[in-house]
């Protein structure tokens, strides 16, 4: 066994041991056991550091890989099958080594964080108990090798957040939370689930590796509808976990989870595990697949920013800033950009977790105020958190010079890039969706800022009526900095969200060591696998023509392809562009020389900057075009976010236009943000209050038709008894009766002859004999 | 060895006849002190168990030997019947991977079943005798490999079930014993005939006489041409597939023969419920998998179908029924029915990951359900109510028993790391890797849904949040000014006591083993089933054409 797989079993089970004591001993235990749940979060940590440091630092190689496993079930020799075993095992390469540091050093600055935080608590050991099973449960997540053992963490990871959502379970509000959010997660799941099934039912194994080879290999036997399906299936899990547009609703309401938690599950790890897991099986995504993840991360996206805009509660903008930045980080592996919507989990990771303890920070200080509105002037009272606050905003609002404008920069170039490969017109949405999310959360952390940190203290203002709190107004007086096991996690985090840590060049994510060591991998996909996608293709150039686009800047030329036959056109179209859809269509692979020159060029210039050569001639033109549009995006996302922060200063600081009066001239569309698009009460019209009405349905059915018939059987029966019972006595018992009256009577009647009287006898002979006579001589005269 | 494991509760019993009725706790220990035995002995068949022997059927040639396990074979009744030859029944006991995982999980529950039964305080010896019975009758159904014998065991069931609910029940118990009665007796009616069928379409290739054996009718080769179940009837090999499977339907139970089920659940006490939803429900997917699908596997073929849209029934039917139950034992009932359509969609996958997933949900189901009955029967034990919506906030007052709540409703609803998740994993898998019954898996993973929607809106209408304003308990203030929780005249702990946590926290225990390594139970399935899966596999069949 490699001895990076002991340390990351080591390092994996760790924090179960955490669990496991904490939860049955901690009421034993001083202070409650939180130096265990600290100290074994510690050493976690310190063995990921150590794992980061030879795979990232030592080896430095793109393509590391150790791999080990186990037989967990064996099936013995199955019928049409042969020999088969579930396996189990770990797989480590550099994205593995990565994200292991991360959580663990999140999960300890949490730790850390919560001994200040959460002291005095009833429940103070249960909740590093939970810590702790969280913990294991995303490193299981992380270091998975097959898709059965990541489903299991998958689901872990669910429980660990139902648990500490409703760490609060006496607030209904908490438990309502809870439920809703393990429901959404199995929704997601159910999907994500069919599509394991999917692959297993083809190729009997769950693993990774084996799966991507055999499909490689073309030994994928159903149609390729179902390997789309997979992909989108398998996508679903992560539309659950990670709260991507329709299944985000759970995510804001998670926010009744203390705070802590809310920046390491909800914001910096597990809502990451979506986007991590449709890396994992990014290869065997088709295009149609991804176009769906693409479409579905930019709307998500762009939703959630708009929500955030009108949201009143510190945590509950964040939770929609970090939906939105979910999106961002889906779209980005939807457009294919794999190593920038990475990028983006890890540095996103480190900023929110900033945030939301910043946010902790002050709702600590501020005595459980989250209201916003009755925050400000909490810059020079909270100085350390104001400024690692104010670092961490500008990373999400991506400034330049943090890591947060560095990965944003490098997804928005990837969806530019992506767009114009694919041909424009419909795709041009996801980067038009992208930049302007970019602009609004810019505007959004604006004001945020702004509102927090600026201005006077409006605690007074707050009306009494919807003061639900214990404290007194005049508490809110001593607002005071958070001690400094509150303090340092948040200093850590501010300073992981400065560009020098992952890039020496600010303006350029692709030269730094990050993207260099998780390059984008080439799909398994066959290119030839996607030769079915005609009707796509005419959907595309029909849409080129029907804009206008006459696609100059796409293929270098020649407009004449509006004129010509639309089948025609989809060849043209592909051809002309050099840009991988041609490629795709039936007669790809019998291009012409030109193709493989674009292509091979394309792929040399990308060697030059992205890493890797792709043979696929999609990924190459995608990649290519992204590096094209590298400074366009930096140009485009810097304009937005300048108009976003201008925007915020415009309205919150110089006060020229009042928000209050823009939200009543604009009152519908603030409604409908405010008011998060109705989808909550959407879904509880429709989902909710639909299933609990079949379920009543059912039920009275069951109890009224199903058991109904049964008794009525029954009842029926015993009719029939009855009626069988009195055809027994009446009939079949009358005619015993009767026969027994009959003979009873002929022979009371009978026996009168029988007297034994020999005189008797002998006159009966006479009259007999005397009839006799009479009778024969009758018969003579006649 | 398997014969002493049968007939030790009745020696029990027949001890407790001796015993004068007032020594209630003479009597107790004597029945835990059987059922104990039988955990000993069924350990000790556990250990000598080889799970390389595949069961199902006689060896290839002809023996049991390396088949058959911990075998036991006598003559038991020969009657000449003149023309129609020799009547032979044999008391004839065996063991495969498919017996013994339920005789572990009958010994298991029946230990829990003596546990649960302490707090009875009516008529004790009526009731300890009858218990011993049951528990006889439940370890002889499956251990049984003489058809007469089984069905001899099988009806002996109903006798003690009858009394037990009928006597020891809630208020509309008699409702309940009796239709529970007639429908498996229903049932068992057409299995009298099937039976006898049988035993003249079948012989026994070692002697040549017909025989009751299950191995032998197992096989298709020793059905003789001409007989009523012979290969070319076809009629008549249909009509007993389908009425044998209705009769081990009905006791699964199975929509929409189901609804004896909630009722008989309702008014068994707590201790009938845990057995009856723990063992006697496999006994109906049991005799599925040894009787009914080897013995006309060309039906079972032509039937997957429908047996899979039935298991896709109970799975959303029963999951919908329970999200609609105020009543928390009522609830967990429609779960069991809604867990059991599961054991049928695996076994109409027809296919060694599904039947190998059915068989070990059989037994993980008898283990969890086990568990949510107890912990139903703690707080009815309490508040003398089952209403859901009387409770609100006992997380609070009771942690110990919310903890073992979480844990039993976590695993009734397919959490990994528990063992029912695999189970219902391998159905899945199974299900969906056959191409017949692809689109029923689809359909029924909503069940995951629905399953956890149902178990996580009652785990938070009673424990969590606050106590309800109309709650059946009261809150008092203790010494130091924590509140307390109180139960009108209940005089127990308030959280779980020794007794109650005896019989959970083992059970607790093997959910979560088996949830994380589950080839302590496993192994041993494995060969049977992929042995049952050759025999009903169509390739067998037309080989044997």
């Amino acid at each position: 066994m490699h001895n990076l797989i002991q340390l990351s079993i080591i390092v994996l089970l760790l924090p179960l041991l955490s669990f496991v004591l904490l939860i049955f001993f901690n009421r034993k235990l001083p202070r409650n056991g939180d130096f265990l749940g600290v100290g074994f979060l510690a050493a976690t940590f310190g063995l990921s550091a150590w794992i980061f440091w030879d795979v990232v630092v030592v080896n430095y190689d793109p393509s590391f890989r150790v791999a080990w496993d186990f037989t967990w079930i064996d099936f013995g020799d199955v019928p049409g099958v042969g020999p088969l075993q579930i396996k189990m095992g770990i797989f480590i390469d550099n994205l593995t080594a990565i994200m292991l540091a991360m959580v663990s050093l999140i999960s300890l600055l949490v730790h850390v964080y919560s001994t200040g935080y959460m002291s005095g608590d009833k429940y103070y050991g249960r909740y590093f108990a939970y810590l702790g099973i969280f913990t294991f449960s995303m490193l299981g997540i992380v270091l998975s090798d097959n898709l059965f053992a990541i489903y299991i963490f998958w689901e872990l990871v669910g429980l660990s957040s139902y648990l500490l959502i409703g760490f609060f379970f006496e607030k209904d509000s908490a438990a309502d939370a809870q439920k809703k959010a393990f429901l959404t997660n199995r929704v997601g799941d159910i999907g994500m689930w069919l599509g394991i099934l999917i692959l297993y039912s083809q190729f009997h194994t769950f693993g990774y590796e084996e799966i991507f080879q055999h499909i490689k290999a073309g030994d994928f036997h159903m149609s390729q509808a179902w390997l789309t399906a997979a992909g989108v299936l398998l996508f679903m899990g992560c539309v659950g976990k990670s709260a991507q547009f329709p299944l985000h609703a759970w995510l804001p309401d998670a926010m009744e989870g203390p705070t802590p938690v809310s920046a390491l599950i909800h914001a910096a790890t597990m809502v990451a595990a979506g986007v991590y897991f449709v890396a994992r099986i990014f290869v065997i995504l088709t295009v149609d697949a991804l176009h769906v993840i693409a479409f579905i991360g930019a709307i998500t996206a762009f939703m959630a920013a708009t929500i955030a805009i009108t949201q009143h509660d510190i945590k509950r903008v964040l939770a929609y800033s970090t939906v939105s930045q979910l999106g961002y980080m889906v779209l980005g592996l939807g457009v294919g950009a794999y190593s920038a919507a990475l990028f983006h989990l890890l540095t996103h990771a480190f900023f929110k977790a900033c945030l939301f303890l910043g946010s902790g920070a002050i709702i600590h200080a501020m005595h459980h105020e989250q209201d916003m509105r009755w925050m400000g002037g909490l810059a020079k009272k909270m100085p350390w958190t104001f400024v690692t606050f104010t670092i961490a905003t500008l990373a999400l609002a991506g400034l330049p010079l943090t890591s947060g404008f560095m990965s944003k920069d490098a997804i928005l170039a990837g969806a530019l890039g992506f767009a114009e490969a694919e041909g424009g017109g419909i795709y041009f949405l996801i980067p038009v969706l992208g930049f302007f999310s970019a602009m609004l959360t810019a505007f959004y952390m604006g004001r945020q800022i702004w509102l927090v940190f600026f201005g006077e203290s409006r605690t007074h203002l707050k009306p009494a009526d919807s003061h639900d709190d214990h404290h007194g107004h005049d508490e809110h007086g001593h607002v005071h900095e958070v001690p400094w096991a509150m303090r340092l996690p948040l200093v850590i985090l501010a300073a992981l969200s400065v560009f020098a840590v992952y890039s020496p060049d600010p303006l350029d994510g692709a030269k730094g060591w990050f993207m260099h060591l998780v390059p984008t991998p080439e799909t398994v996909v066959a290119a030839d696998m996607g030769a079915d996608r005609e009707d796509l293709h005419k959907e595309v150039v029909s849409d080129v023509a029907d804009t206008g686009h006459d696609g100059a800047d796409i293929t270098q030329g020649d407009s004449q392809h509006k004129e010509e036959h639309l089948t025609e056109a989809v060849a043209a179209h592909g051809e002309d562009s050099g840009s991988g859809q041609g490629h795709h269509g039936d007669d790809g692979h019998g291009g012409s020389t030109g193709h493989g020159h674009d292509t091979g060029h394309d792929a040399a210039h990308g060697e030059e900057h992205h890493g890797p050569v792709f043979s696929d001639p999609r990924q190459a033109a995608i990649a290519h075009a992204a590096h094209e549009n590298h400074d366009h995006a930096i140009m485009y996302s810097s304009i937005m976010v300048a108009l976003g922060i201008g925007l915020a200063l415009i309205v919150y600081a110089f006060r020229f236009i009042d928000p209050d009066k823009t939200a009543q001239r604009i009152r519908p569309l603030y409604l409908y943000s405010f008011n998060k698009w109705y989808w909550d009460e959407i879904y509880d019209a429709t989902v909710i209050k639909g299933s609990l009405l079949i379920s009543k349905i059912l039920a009275w059915f069951d109890s009224n038709i199903v058991d109904g018939i049964v008794n009525g059987v029954g009842a029926l029966v015993r009719k029939f008894g009855t009626f069988s019972g009195g055809f027994d006595t009446y009939v079949v018992d009358g005619l015993v009766n009767f026969t027994a009256f009959f003979v009873q009577t002929s022979g009371a009647a009978m026996k009168k002859l029988q007297t034994g009287k020999v005189q008797t006898y002998l006159v009966l002979a006479l009259v007999a004999v005397t009839g006799y006579i009479i009778y024969y001589f009758v018969q003579l005269v006649s | 060895m398997l014969s002493l494991i049968v007939f030790l509760p009745i020696l029990a019993g027949l001890i407790i006849l001796a015993v004068p009725s007032s020594q209630k706790q003479i009597i107790r220990i004597v029945t835990l002190l059987a059922a104990l035995g039988q955990g000993i002995l069924a350990v000790l068949i556990w250990q000598g168990y080889d799970p390389s022997l595949p069961g199902i059927t006689a060896s290839a040639d002809g023996s049991l030997d390396g088949s058959f396990q911990f075998v036991e074979r006598l003559p038991w009744i020969t009657l000449d019947l003149g023309t129609f030859g020799t009547l032979n029944i044999e008391y004839f006991l065996g063991v495969d991977g498919l017996s013994i995982t339920m005789v572990l999980l009958t010994a298991l529950i029946s230990i829990i079943g003596v546990l649960s039964s302490w707090t009875i305080s009516k008529q004790v010896k009526g009731y300890f005798i009858l218990y011993n019975l049951l528990s006889t009758a439940m370890m002889g159904c499956f251990v049984a490999l003489d058809f007469f014998l089984f069905y001899v065991f099988w009806e002996l069931m109903l006798l003690p079930m009858y009394f037990l609910i009928g006597i020891w029940g809630g208020p509309n118990r008699e409702y309940a014993a009796i239709k529970f009665f007639l429908y498996t007796l229903f049932g068992s009616v057409f299995m009298l005939l099937v039976m006898i069928g049988l035993y003249f379409s079948v012989i026994d290739p070692a002697t040549g006489n017909h025989t009751f054996s299950l191995v032998a009718m197992a096989s298709q080769e020793n059905y003789i041409a001409g007989s009523i179940f012979g290969p070319e009837s076809v009629f008549w090999r249909y009509a007993a597939f389908i009425v044998l499977f209705i009769g081990f339907a009905i006791k699964v139970p199975m929509f929409p023969f189901h609804t004896w089920l909630p009722d008989a659940h309702v008014e068994a006490p707590t201790p009938i419920s845990v057995i009856l939803a723990g063992v006697l429900l496999k006994l109906g997917t049991y005799g599925m998998m040894r009787i009914n699908f080897p013995f006309f596997p060309e039906v079972f073929q032509a039937s997957l179908y429908v047996i899979g849209v039935f298991g896709v029934i109970n799975i959303i039917y029963g999951a919908f029924c329970a999200l609609a139950q105020s009543d928390l034992k009522k609830l967990v009932a429609y779960s069991s029915i809604s867990h059991m359509g599961y054991v049928l969609l695996g076994l109409a996958a027809n296919n060694s990951e599904g039947m190998i997933g059915a068989l070990y949900q059989m037994f993980n189901h008898g283990t969890i359900t086990a568990m949510l009955f107890l912990l139903v029967g703690v707080i009815y034990d309490r508040a003398h109510t089952r209403q859901i919506d009387k409770f609100g906030g006992l997380a609070s007052y009771m942690p110990v028993y919310a903890g073992i709540v979480t844990v039993a409703w976590f695993a009734s609803l397919g959490l990994p790391g528990l063992s029912g998740f695999i189970s219902e994993a391998f159905v899945f898998v199974g299900a969906f890797s056959a191409e017949v019954t692809r689109n029923l898996a689809i359909v029924s993973v909503l069940g995951i849904v629905f399953g956890a929607a149902y178990l996580l809106w009652s785990l938070q209408r009673m424990f969590l949040g606050k106590r309800k304003p109309d709650a059946v308990y009261e809150l008092q203030k203790d010494a130091e000014g924590n509140e307390i929780i109180h139960f009108h005249d209940w005089k127990g702990k308030n959280d779980l006591d020794g007794r109650e946590l005896a019989m959970l926290v083992p059970l607790a225990a093997i959910v979560i083993i088996l949830g994380i390594y589950p080839m302590p139970v496993l192994g041993m399935i494995t060969s049977s089933i992929n042995k049952l899966v050759e025999v009903l596999s169509p390739v067998v069949l037309t080989a044997l054409n």
